[in-house]
Formats: C-alpha cells, sequence, structure tokens
C-alpha cells in the first residue's frame, strides 16, 4: 500500500480563540449579596427578581458542595467574574453587530447555519444576548424567541408564571448559584397549536478567562405546540478554571412536543454544572438528545417530569471523556402520571485515562400507574488507562410497571479493526469509524449539519489517542 | 377497628439515626472482662468501637438516600455479657440426617456442637470462639486482629468486630471434600435481646465443603397485650470466608427470623486462585434486613455465582448491598438478586461490581429483578459498575421491574390451573433459584414450605391480587 492517507488534522485552534473585547460592565472577582445586587442593578429589574436572586445567594451559601462527584470542592468561587456585559443592548440585526464580535461569529459558522437552515439565532457572546433574529414568519406565527433578560422586560407575566418552577433555586447549590447571578440565555414561547417548522438555535461560548456563563434558559411550549431548540457552545482554552453553571427549563403543556438538542464542547478547562429539566404535561412529548464531548468536569443530568397522563419521555446522552475529562452524566425520567413513557439510551466513550460515568434515576410515584419504562447504557473504553462508571437508580412504587434496564461496558473489538484494516483504512480511521458508529444512535438525531459537526468532533477528540 | 396506642410513642427518629444505644466502650470492656480475654482482644474490640464511632452508617455516597433504619427500635435491647461457649451436653447433641456436622447457638449460648467422626477424622475443626482462644489462640488472633474478615469501611461491621459475644470457627483442611453440609443455626428474636456473632470459615486448597445457614427463631412467637408492642430484637452477623486455590464452597442461608427482629449481616469471602464460591441467600423474615456481601475475586481464575432471593410482605424492609471486586486475571461473577413484594414491603437492592485494572479477562454479570405485587410495595434497584479495565469477556447488568407476566398466566390458565393458583406458580417460580440451589433436602423443603406459607399469607389478607380487580 503506497497511498498516503490523510491524517485527521486537528481542528481545535479553529475553535480555540480570544478576542480581546472591551466589556463595557461587569462586576467584580468573587460573588457577594453586593454583586448580587449589582447585577441586577446593571438590568434595571423588577424587585420581585432582584429578591429572589437574594433568596437564592442565600440559599447558595448554605448549601455544602456536593462530595457524591469528585473534584468540585477546587473551584474557587472567588475568582470567577459573574457578570460581564460586552456590548449595550440587543443587536435587532446582523449589520449592527460590532466587528470584531462578528469575526468571531463568521469563524464558528453562525451565519452559514443561519441562512442554510436556521430559523433565528440566539448568539451569547460572554454573559449577554448581543444577537438575535428571528424570522419574520415566526414573528407572525406569534413564537417569542428572545434574550431571557429581554423576555423579563416584554413578556412579564409568562415569564413571572413559569420561571424557576421546574427548577426551583432551591433544587441544588449550582440552580442556586444560576438563580442568584443569571444572565442571558434563551426563551422561547410557543403559542397553542403553532408548530415551528425549522430548529431554533441559540450559539454559545465562553469569552475571556474565568469569565463564568450563567445562562438562564426559559422553553414554554403551549398546548398542542411544537418546537426543536438546537444548542451548541465552543469555548477558547485557558490554563486556569472557567465555571459554567447553566439552568435550563422546559414547560411542555398538554399535547406539545418538545426536543432540545445540546452539544456540548467547552475547553479543557470548563467546569459545566448544568440543571436541566423539563415538566411534560398529558399527552405532551420531551426529548432530550444531549452530548458532551467538552469541557474538564460535566455534571448534566437532563431530566423530564412526566406530570400528565400520556406523556412520553426520551432520552439520549453521549459523552465522549478525554485527557483529564470526567463526564459525569446520565438522565432522570420522574414518573407521576398514569400511561407514560420513558425511553432512556445513553452511550459514552473512555480514553487517555478519561472518564465516563453515566448516573440515572428512573423513578415511578405512587399512582403512576401503566408506566412503560427502558434504560440502556453502553460505554466503550478505549484503553485501560480509562474508566467507566454506570450508577444507575431504579425506584418503583407502583405494582403494574414494565421497566427493563440494561448496560455494557466493552472495548473496541480488535476483530472489527482488523476486518476495517484488511479493507484499507488505517488503525486511526477504523477505530474512527467504530466509534462513529457506537455513537450513531446519537447521530441520526440530529441535523444534518450538526451531524457533520458533531461527527468532525468526535473525529477531534480521537486525535492523539491512537499512535 | 384500630384505636391509638395509649402508650406513649417513643421519639421519632430521621432515618438514619442509630436504632440502638448499647454499643459504649463500657460494654465493649465488660464483654472483654467477662470473658477474661487477652490483652490482644481487648485492644481489638477497643480499636473496633473507635473505628465504629468514627465510621458513617452509609460508606457509599450513592447509596446514601437509601438508607432508612427507623424500622428498627432497639434502643433497650442489650447482649448477654455472658455466655455459655461450650454446650453443657454435647454428648446429646444427635447429628441430624444428611448433614456432617451442626453448631446450633442462641442468645444466651452455644445449644449443641457435633460433627461427624470422618469429619473430625480428617481434620476438619468446627468449634466456638472460645475453644479457639483455649486451643488455637495465635490462630484466632490473626483472623481477629484489625478486622480483616470484614470491610473496613463499613459501621455495623465494626459493630459486630467489637462487640461479637459468640462466635463459630470453622476450618477445612486442604484436600478435604465433605460430601454433606455443615449446618450453622443462629438463633434469636427474644425481645430486648441483642444477638452479636461472628463465624469465620476457611477451605483449605483443593477442598470442598457446602455450608447451610439458618437464621430462625429463638423460641415461640410471644403475644402481648392490645395496644402494646413487643420490644424488638437484633441479631447482628457476619460470615466470614477465606478459599484456598481451586478450594470449592457452597453456602445457603434461610433467613427466616421472627417478624420483631432487626438483623444486620455481614458476608466477606476472599476467594482464591481458581477457588469457586456459590450464594444461595433466601431472605424472608425479620422487620428490617441490612445485609452487606463482599466478593473479593483475588486470584487468578476464581469465581463466584451469588444468587439473593427476597420475598417481602407487611412493612418489611430489607437493604441488600453487594460489592463484587474482580483483582485477578480470567475471573467470572454472575450476581441474581430477585424480590417478590406483597403489601407495604420494600426492598433496596444495591449492587456495585468493580473490575480493578490487573483484572484482565473478567466476565461479570449483574441482575437485580423485581416483582411488585402489591400497589404500596416499592422496589429499588442500583445495578453499579466501576470499570478500570476494558479487556473483559463480559461486563454488564440487567434490571427489570415488572407485573406478573399475563402471557405466563394465560398459559397456566389454559392448561386449566385456576389464576390464584396460577399466580402463585408463577411468583414461587421466580423465586425457584435459589431453593434449587439449597444443598440439603431438608432445608430446601422447609424452605418452599416457608415461601408457600407466606404467599398464603399474603392473598389472605388481600394483596396480590390487585392486577386482576
Amino acid at each position: 500500500m503506497t497511498a498516503t492517507r490523510e491524517i485527521v488534522t486537528d481542528q481545535r485552534e479553529q475553535f480555540a480563540f480570544h478576542d480581546d473585547i472591551a466589556y463595557l460592565r461587569e462586576t467584580k472577582r468573587g460573588l457577594t449579596r453586593a454583586t448580587v445586587e449589582e447585577i441586577s442593578g446593571f438590568k434595571e429589574e423588577p424587585d420581585w427578581m432582584l429578591q429572589y436572586r437574594l433568596r437564592a445567594y442565600e440559599h447558595f451559601l448554605k448549601r455544602p458542595i456536593p462530595t457524591w462527584t469528585d473534584g468540585l470542592d477546587k473551584i474557587d468561587f472567588d475568582k470567577i467574574v459573574y457578570y460581564r456585559k460586552p456590548s449595550e443592548r440587543e443587536e435587532k440585526s446582523w449589520d449592527d453587530v460590532p466587528e470584531q464580535i462578528k469575526a468571531t461569529f463568521e469563524r464558528l459558522g453562525i451565519p452559514e447555519a443561519e441562512r442554510k437552515f436556521l430559523a433565528g439565532v440566539g448568539a451569547q457572546y460572554d454573559s449577554e444576548v448581543v444577537y438575535h433574529s428571528v424570522k419574520e414568519e415566526l414573528t407572525k406565527l406569534g413564537v417569542v424567541f428572545m434574550g431571557t433578560d429581554q423576555a423579563l422586560k416584554e413578556y412579564p407575566e409568562i415569564f413571572r408564571r413559569h420561571f424557576g418552577t421546574v427548577v426551583p433555586a432551591e433544587d441544588n447549590k449550582f440552580s442556586a448559584l444560576n438563580a442568584a447571578v443569571w444572565s442571558g440565555g434563551s426563551f422561547v414561547y410557543v403559542p397553542k397549536g403553532v408548530e415551528v417548522p425549522l430548529p431554533l438555535q441559540a450559539y454559545f461560548r465562553i469569552n475571556g478567562e474565568n469569565t463564568g456563563q450563567f445562562e438562564r434558559t426559559l422553553i414554554v411550549v403551549d398546548e398542542g405546540a411544537k418546537v426543536h431548540y438546537i444548542e451548541g457552545c465552543t469555548a477558547p482554552i485557558y490554563a486556569t478554571e472557567s465555571l459554567h453553571v447553566a439552568v435550563v427549563e422546559v414547560v411542555a403543556l398538554p399535547g406539545s412536543k418538545v426536543r432540545y438538542t445540546t452539544i456540548q464542547n467547552w475547553s479543557n478547562d470548563v467546569y459545566n454544572l448544568v440543571t436541566k429539566r423539563a415538566h411534560a404535561y398529558e399527552n405532551s412529548t420531551v426529548e432530550w438528545i444531549d452530548a458532551n464531548t467538552g469541557s474538564r468536569k460535566t455534571v448534566k443530568f437532563p431530566a423530564i417530569y412526566l406530570r400528565g397522563e400520556g406523556a412520553t419521555a426520551d432520552i439520549i446522552s453521549v459523552a465522549v471523556a478525554g485527557k483529564g475529562q470526567h463526564q459525569d452524566t446520565g438522565a432522570k425520567a420522574v414518573h407521576l402520571a398514569p400511561n407514560t413513557r420513558s425511553r432512556i439510551v445513553s452511550k459514552s466513550v473512555s480514553k487517555d485515562g478519561g472518564r465516563a460515568s453515566y448516573r440515572g434515576h428512573l423513578k415511578v410515584s405512587p399512582g403512576a400507574t401503566n408506566v412503560v419504562a427502558s434504560v440502556r447504557c453502553d460505554a466503550l473504553m478505549l484503553d485501560d488507562i480509562s474508566r467507566s462508571d454506570t450508577y444507575p437508580y431504579i425506584d418503583i412504587q407502583e405494582d403494574d410497571t414494565s421497566m427493563t434496564h440494561e448496560a455494557t461496558v466493552g472495548k473496541v473489538s480488535a476483530e472489527q479493526v482488523f476486518y476495517l484494516m484488511s479493507r484499507g483504512l488505517t488503525e486511526n480511521e477504523a477505530t474512527n469509524l467504530i466509534v462513529q458508529g457506537f455513537l450513531e444512535v446519537f447521530t441520526k438525531e440530529l441535523p444534518m449539519e450538526y451531524a457533520i459537526e458533531f461527527n468532525r468532533l468526535v473525529k477531534l477528540e480521537m486525535e492523539g489517542s491512537l499512535g | 377497628m384500630t384505636v391509638a396506642s395509649p402508650r406513649p410513642r417513643p421519639a421519632r427518629r430521621v432515618a438514619t439515626d442509630l436504632p440502638f444505644s448499647f454499643a459504649d466502650r463500657g460494654l465493649a470492656k465488660a464483654l472483654a472482662a467477662e470473658r477474661s480475654e487477652p490483652d490482644w482482644l481487648r485492644a481489638e474490640r477497643i480499636a473496633a468501637l473507635e473505628a465504629f464511632e468514627a465510621l458513617p452508617l452509609e460508606p457509599n455516597q450513592l447509596y446514601t438516600t437509601y438508607l432508612d433504619l427507623r424500622n428498627a427500635e432497639l434502643m433497650t435491647a442489650r447482649p448477654y455479657l455472658k455466655t455459655a461457649s461450650v454446650p453443657n451436653a454435647i454428648a446429646s447433641t444427635k447429628l441430624p440426617d444428611g448433614v456432617a456436622g451442626l453448631i446450633d447457638l442462641r442468645e444466651d449460648g452455644v445449644a449443641g456442637l457435633v460433627l461427624e467422626p470422618a469429619a473430625v477424622a480428617a481434620g476438619v475443626i468446627l468449634e466456638t470462639f472460645g475453644q479457639a482462644l483455649a486451643r488455637d489462640p495465635d490462630g484466632l488472633r490473626t483472623q481477629l486482629e484489625g478486622g480483616a474478615g470484614l470491610p473496613d469501611d463499613d459501621k455495623l461491621a465494626a459493630l459486630v468486630r467489637g462487640f461479637w459475644s459468640q462466635g463459630v470457627r470453622l476450618q477445612i483442611p486442604a484436600g478435604v471434600r465433605l460430601e454433606r453440609p455443615i449446618v450453622i443455626r443462629w438463633a434469636a428474636g427474644m425481645p430486648d435481646r441483642a444477638l452479636i456473632g461472628r463465624t469465620i470459615i476457611t477451605v483449605g486448597d483443593g477442598a470442598d465443603a457446602s455450608i447451610v445457614e439458618e437464621l430462625t427463631a429463638s423460641g415461640p412467637a410471644i403475644a402481648c397485650a392490645a395496644g402494646e408492642t413487643v420490644p424488638q430484637a437484633l441479631l447482628a452477623g457476619t460470615l466470614e470466608v477465606t478459599l484456598g486455590r481451586d478450594a470449592k464452597l457452597a453456602v445457603a442461608s434461610l433467613q427466616e427470623l421472627p417478624a420483631g427482629t432487626i438483623a444486620f449481616q455481614h458476608r466477606h469471602a476472599v476467594i482464591g486462585e481458581g477457588a469457586s464460591l456459590h450464594w444461595a441467600l433466601a431472605q424472608l423474615g425479620s422487620r428490617l434486613v441490612r445485609s452487606r456481601v463482599d466478593n473479593r475475586l483475588e486470584g487468578d481464575r476464581s469465581s463466584v455465582e451469588q444468587v439473593e432471593i427476597v420475598f417481602g410482605g407487611e412493612d418489611q424492609l430489607f437493604d441488600l448491598t453487594s460489592y463484587t471486586r474482580h483483582i485477578g486475571r480470567d475471573t467470572t461473577g454472575n450476581l441474581l438478586s430477585k424480590g417478590a413484594l406483597l403489601d407495604r414491603a420494600r426492598s433496596f437492592m444495591k449492587g456495585m461490581i468493580v473490575i480493578d485494572r490487573s483484572a484482565v479477562g473478567t466476565d461479570s454479570f449483574l441482575g437485580e429483578f423485581g416483582m411488585n405485587l402489591s400497589k404500596a410495595t416499592r422496589s429499588v434497584a442500583i445495578p453499579s459498575l466501576e470499570i478500570d479495565q476494558p479487556d473483559c469477556r463480559r461486563a454488564a447488568h440487567a434490571s427489570s421491574v415488572g407485573p406478573i407476566d399475563e402471557s405466563q398466566l394465560f398459559y397456566l390458565e389454559s392448561r386449566g390451573i385456576p389464576p390464584d393458583e396460577a399466580r402463585k406458580f408463577i411468583v414461587l417460580g421466580f423465586l425457584e433459584p435459589v431453593v434449587a440451589r439449597v444443598p440439603l433436602a431438608s432445608a430446601q423443603d422447609r424452605l418452599r414450605v416457608l415461601l408457600e406459607a407466606k404467599w398464603d399469607a399474603g392473598i389472605g389478607a388481600g394483596a396480590g391480587n390487585d392486577a386482576a380487580a
């Protein structure tokens, strides 16, 4: 064999850049009561929100650092800047976005993505939404897609009715932190019976060393409506810790259908601690499609509370843990109503000393009769310095539940690699192909462009893991 | 029909409060003094007490939310300080049919101890700790000091280490094969009485033996005036097993303690090269069982099979943890837990398989299956894996919880079996894997009778019919 094969090039630098931005406003490092008041003041918020933030702050101080997962005690909360504002107001059109920020987004490919098939773009640059566009047809349909801060001002009624009802500030230490200092994020409201024809997308990235990202996303899908929301992120690589603590709340009202897709690719110094939860009412369907390839440590268990009869939950969770990474991810389905269904599929890959943990919770409460639930977790380990854990919690309190759970852990089979190599692939390519095939259950759920990007990310992650 | 108790209720405890109060320095010293124990043993008790005081009730953070000791109310329970370590009338103890040896222990001492002459001739030793202290103090010291045969992170294991009042030691020398099982019987359940005992078993290289452990009532059921409650009893026991090279051991346990008994159990096995261990554990009795099994597959090609069933009713809670650690090469672990629950019974099945980096070629399977037969039951399954070595034959777990399978029911009914009978067959069939593994015919029969009686009692109380209703 003489033909030299194209070696996978490391495209990481494409995502790893850092622009010098003149921040218009920022808080001092560290978190005090004054920081919280200052953030609320910058935003000219109503008093109830300030009070909410302060209560959450008090709760954050009270809660201990969780010890069921390791390493969270290494976060230095005093080093973090909790609020930064790069430009004065929300931009209505792409032309109004400052040149430097625009250049950043050009590199991330946002405008193309928008032109090609995205209905709206909510791009978060540090702690504020700087660019937002909603196609006119969506506005006509009555769909609201804007920054969460703006929604608090423009749609106070619907905002206040749902904000913090799915993930209370007191839920955990990090939901309390988010509630105290949240900034940015997306707000989506889809009116009754409206089907949003194209996915809505928000593109997040962290810029600025030690900048916290504390976005808050609230999605309310009214009766019989349908929407697909996509969130992806990239971030520059820095040597010191960064912290991303987000809260995502989804309210799926009766008969609605919501799909929420995430591709998480934070740089390998970020602590990514996210509370994501949906309430699914009668006959609604909620789907979390969640992939985690980046960050130093991710702790995220997308949850669905099946509150209404006939609701359906579908969660696909994918994690790739490389050198120095711990992906502590999984899923939760809590059945609170009769005739509800849930399906959880988890796939993880660990390599180069990385650790992938699946942590899941499946609960059937008293009164939730005739539940059907299934959990499937598969883990692939590419070497013996890596680690794979499975921690499923199954708690059944009814007598007619049908629940199955299966988990397997294995390595890439030498036979498969040998076969592919006999067909002319290099070992690197063969392994890559096998890993991509292993993760296909996730990839096939993505819009095409995202599937391509995700496969490229996996390829990138695989770089350096093979000789 | 029920009238509120006129008796003042005891102070409400939270789920993690210790339900007993006897474990203090005074008792540890008194136990040592009463038995005239050597200094090393007194020091060992004190060391264990200190470990007990320092350790949390649940060492594993994964399981802290599934800890509930509120079924236990043992604040007034005490162990006997003085127990008879040698039965008065050994000669009169008859060896039951089909058994190679028997030791019978109760709260106040040893009630019987007998070993067949052939086993004695082969060098098998079955003795109490009291006898071992006189005969082989150094050997016993090696086994007890530092609590090597027990998990060092477990508060209740440290409790037994510090406060045991009785002990059984069984040694099967290398190469000895016992055709018939040895029966170890612990009888407990006397109100306000704690029985804390240890069993240490050593199986030498190439030896082959089987054990039937019977956990049973020490006296007739105690009736009480209306509105009064009978004080609870405690049985805290261990089974500490070491298997030499190519040794084989089968252990069947039948737990049918009275309804007012709380049971803390530790089973800890170190399995040597090529050795194999089989557990068949049946949990039927007690108000609350908190059990932990540790299997350490240290030797290459060692294997463990663990089959455990729970048949719970009324307000019983079965809190069962099982740790299996693969350390040697080409080891095999096959673990199966099954629970059928009636009334308001609960079961927490926590299984953890750890595959160390050294454990190349592991084959490991963990299955946890539940059948909730009434609406107020609760089944929790946490089958966990922690894997550092991907080069394995198999590393998998599976779990399911479901009602009685309608298609099985339909099939049996189509064969002319009445619905109630068919349901019983299906549930007892679900629990059969343990029954079939009991190596003693009489114990097997007894287990079948107990399972059937429990089913009939549950059905009589109206449970189990929800599916048909």
